[in-house]
C-alpha cells in the first residue's frame, strides 16, 4: 500500500462518511453554513493527523488491554490543544461551533483511525491516512455546507448569491435546510449518488421480499 | 413469522388488486375532488394539476427506466392528492421541488406504490410546508367535502379504504370536538378533514394492514390530528391531517408487527 494510497481511498472509494456511515453527528450538527463547515473540517483533519502521528509513535509501548484508554487520552489532549487555539484566534468561529470542536473526542472516525490503522502501522503511514480520511470527511462536509448555505438562505460564505424572496426576488430559501433533518436527506443522496457510480459498496439486503417467482409449486 | 398475514403476493391474489388497478380506482374517486378544486380555485389551479402530474410521470418514468419496472402511472394519483390539498397561489418551481421530493422519497426509491412506508402525497405537502415556512395549505369547503364522497364509497366498496381507520379517526375527532368546541363544531371539522383522512390518512399503503392495527392506527392518527391542529375555531387544519399522517405512517410496522405477535399468541394458547 503506497502512501498516495493512503491518501486517495478515503476520499471516494472508502470514503469514512459515505461508506462507513462514521462522524455523521458532527456532519448534521456544524453544516448549516459552509464557513463552520470548512473550520470544523480543518479542526478534524488536524485532530485526526496528529493523533494518527502520536498514537503510530507510541503504538509499541501501548498495553493492548488499556490501549483504547490511552487512544482516548491522546485524542482529548489534542482536541483541547486545538478547542483552546481556536477560542484564542477565532473567538466568534469557537462561539458558534460550540460544543462541536469538543466533541471531536467523540467523533467515531478519530477512535476508528486510531484502532484500525496508527495501532499497526508506522508513523508516516498513519499522519497520511488521517490527512486522507481528514479530507474525505471534509469533501462531505464541505458539499452538505454549502448546499444547506445556499438552499436555505441563498448565500454562501455569508455573501448573498441569489436575491431572497424577502429581498423582492423570486427564490424563496428552504427553510428546511437550515434544521438537522435536511443534513440526513443530503447525506442520504450522496451515499446513493455514490453507490450509483460505484456499485461495489452497495450493501446486500437483510431483507427480500418475496415475489411471485418464489412461489412456484 | 409474518409471512402468511404480509405476503405481498398472496394479499394481491386474493383481492384481484394490481397496482394499475388500484391507481385506476382512486383516480375515479380523485376525480370530483379535483373537478371541485379546478371550479373553486379557477385557472391558475390547472398550473398546479399541470405542474404535479407532469413532475410526477416524469419520475415514475426515470425511476421505471433505471430500475427496469413496469409504468403504473400510480404517481399521478400523489399529483392528484397533491393538487387538491395545496392552495393555487404557490409557484410552480415550488410544486416541482415538493412533489419531486415527495414522490421520490416517498413512494420511488422504495420500489413505487405499495412498497414505501408514508403517503407519497403527504410526503410532498409536508415538504412543501417544512420547506417554504409559512406555506398554508388549502381548506376544505363544504362542496369539496361532498365531492370525496362518491369516491370515499367506491373506495371502501373495493376495500382499498379501511372503515376500521376512518371509524377510529372519526371517533377521536367527534370526542375532541365535542370537549373542545362543544356539539355545533362538528360538522365544520368533517367538512375540513373529510378529503385527508380519506386520501391521505387511509392511503392502503401507508396506513396498518391488520385489522387490530387499523383500529390502533386510526386512534392514533385521530390523536396526533388533534395535538398538530393550531387551527382557531372548530375546523381542522389541512397540515395537521398531512403531519398526522405521516407520523402515524411510521408507526403503522410497529403496530402491526405487535398486533402479529397478538394474533400469534392467542391461536398458540387456542390450539396448543
Amino acid at each position: 500500500m503506497s502512501l498516495h494510497h493512503h491518501l486517495t481511498a478515503p476520499l471516494i472509494g472508502n470514503n469514512p462518511v459515505t461508506l462507513q456511515i462514521l462522524g455523521i453527528c458532527s456532519a448534521l450538527a456544524v453544516t448549516t453554513t459552509l464557513s463552520t463547515a470548512i473550520t470544523m473540517s480543518v479542526a478534524l483533519t488536524v485532530v485526526l493527523c496528529l493523533s494518527n502521528g502520536v498514537i503510530s509513535l507510541m503504538r509499541h509501548h501501548i498495553p493492548p488491554s488499556i490501549r483504547l484508554i490511552i487512544q482516548i487520552t491522546i485524542v482529548a489532549s489534542i482536541v483541547i490543544v486545538i478547542d483552546q487555539f481556536m477560542q484564542a484566534f477565532m473567538f466568534e468561529m469557537s462561539k458558534r461551533l460550540s460544543i462541536f470542536v469538543g466533541l471531536i473526542v467523540t467523533n467515531c472516525l478519530v477512535l476508528g483511525r486510531a484502532e484500525a490503522f496508527a495501532m499497526r502501522n508506522p508513523v508516516l503511514p498513519s499522519v497520511v491516512d488521517g490527512l486522507g480520511n481528514g479530507l474525505g470527511y471534509s469533501l462531505v462536509l464541505l458539499i452538505v455546507g454549502a448546499l444547506r448555505e445556499f438552499l436555505g438562505t441563498g448565500a454562501l460564505m455569508g455573501v448573498p448569491l441569489v436575491t431572497t424572496a424577502a429581498d423582492g426576488g423570486w427564490f424563496q430559501p428552504l427553510g428546511l435546510m437550515q434544521l438537522a433533518p435536511s443534513a440526513f436527506f443530503i447525506l442520504g443522496l450522496l451515499v446513493w449518488l455514490v453507490r450509483a457510480m460505484r456499485p461495489e459498496q452497495v450493501e446486500q439486503p437483510e431483507f427480500r421480499l418475496r415475489t411471485s417467482e418464489d412461489r412456484r409449486p | 413469522m409474518t409471512g402468511w398475514t404480509l405476503d405481498p403476493f398472496r394479499m394481491r391474489q386474493r383481492s384481484g388488486w394490481t397496482p394499475a388497478r388500484v391507481t385506476v380506482a382512486q383516480l375515479i374517486a380523485l376525480a370530483a375532488p379535483v373537478a371541485v378544486s379546478l371550479v373553486e380555485r379557477g385557472t391558475p389551479q390547472i398550473a398546479v394539476l399541470l405542474t404535479a402530474v407532469v413532475t410526477c410521470l416524469i419520475w415514475e418514468l426515470a425511476f421505471g427506466l433505471i430500475r427496469g419496472r413496469p409504468l403504473s402511472l400510480h404517481t399521478a394519483t400523489v399529483a392528484l392528492i397533491f393538487a387538491v390539498l395545496v392552495p393555487a397561489s404557490i409557484p410552480v418551481w415550488q410544486i416541482v421541488v415538493a412533489v419531486s421530493l415527495g414522490v421520490v422519497f416517498g413512494e420511488l426509491v422504495f420500489g413505487g406504490r405499495g412498497y414505501g412506508i408514508v403517503s407519497g402525497a403527504a410526503a410532498a405537502a409536508g415538504f412543501l410546508v417544512f420547506f417554504f415556512t409559512g406555506t398554508e395549505l388549502a381548506s376544505s369547503s363544504e362542496i369539496m367535502a361532498l365531492a370525496t364522497l362518491p369516491g370515499l364509497v367506491l373506495l371502501l366498496a373495493g376495500g382499498l379504504v379501511s372503515w376500521r381507520i376512518l371509524v377510529s379517526v372519526t371517533v377521536v375527532l367527534i370526542i375532541a370536538g365535542l370537549i373542545q368546541d362543544g356539539a355545533s363544531s362538528l360538522p365544520s371539522v368533517a367538512i375540513t378533514a373529510v378529503f385527508g383522512m380519506v386520501f391521505l390518512i387511509s392511503d392502503p399503503v401507508a396506513g396498518a394492514t391488520t385489522n387490530p392495527g387499523r383500529v390502533v392506527f386510526g386512534l392514533l392518527a385521530g390523536v396526533l390530528i388533534v395535538l398538530f391542529d393550531t387551527a382557531a375555531g372548530p375546523v381542522v387544519a389541512p397540515a395537521a391531517v398531512v403531519f398526522a399522517s405521516l407520523l402515524a405512517s411510521l408507526f403503522a410496522p410497529l403496530i402491526d408487527h405487535m398486533a402479529v405477535a397478538l394474533i400469534v399468541r392467542r391461536r398458540r394458547a387456542r390450539h396448543g
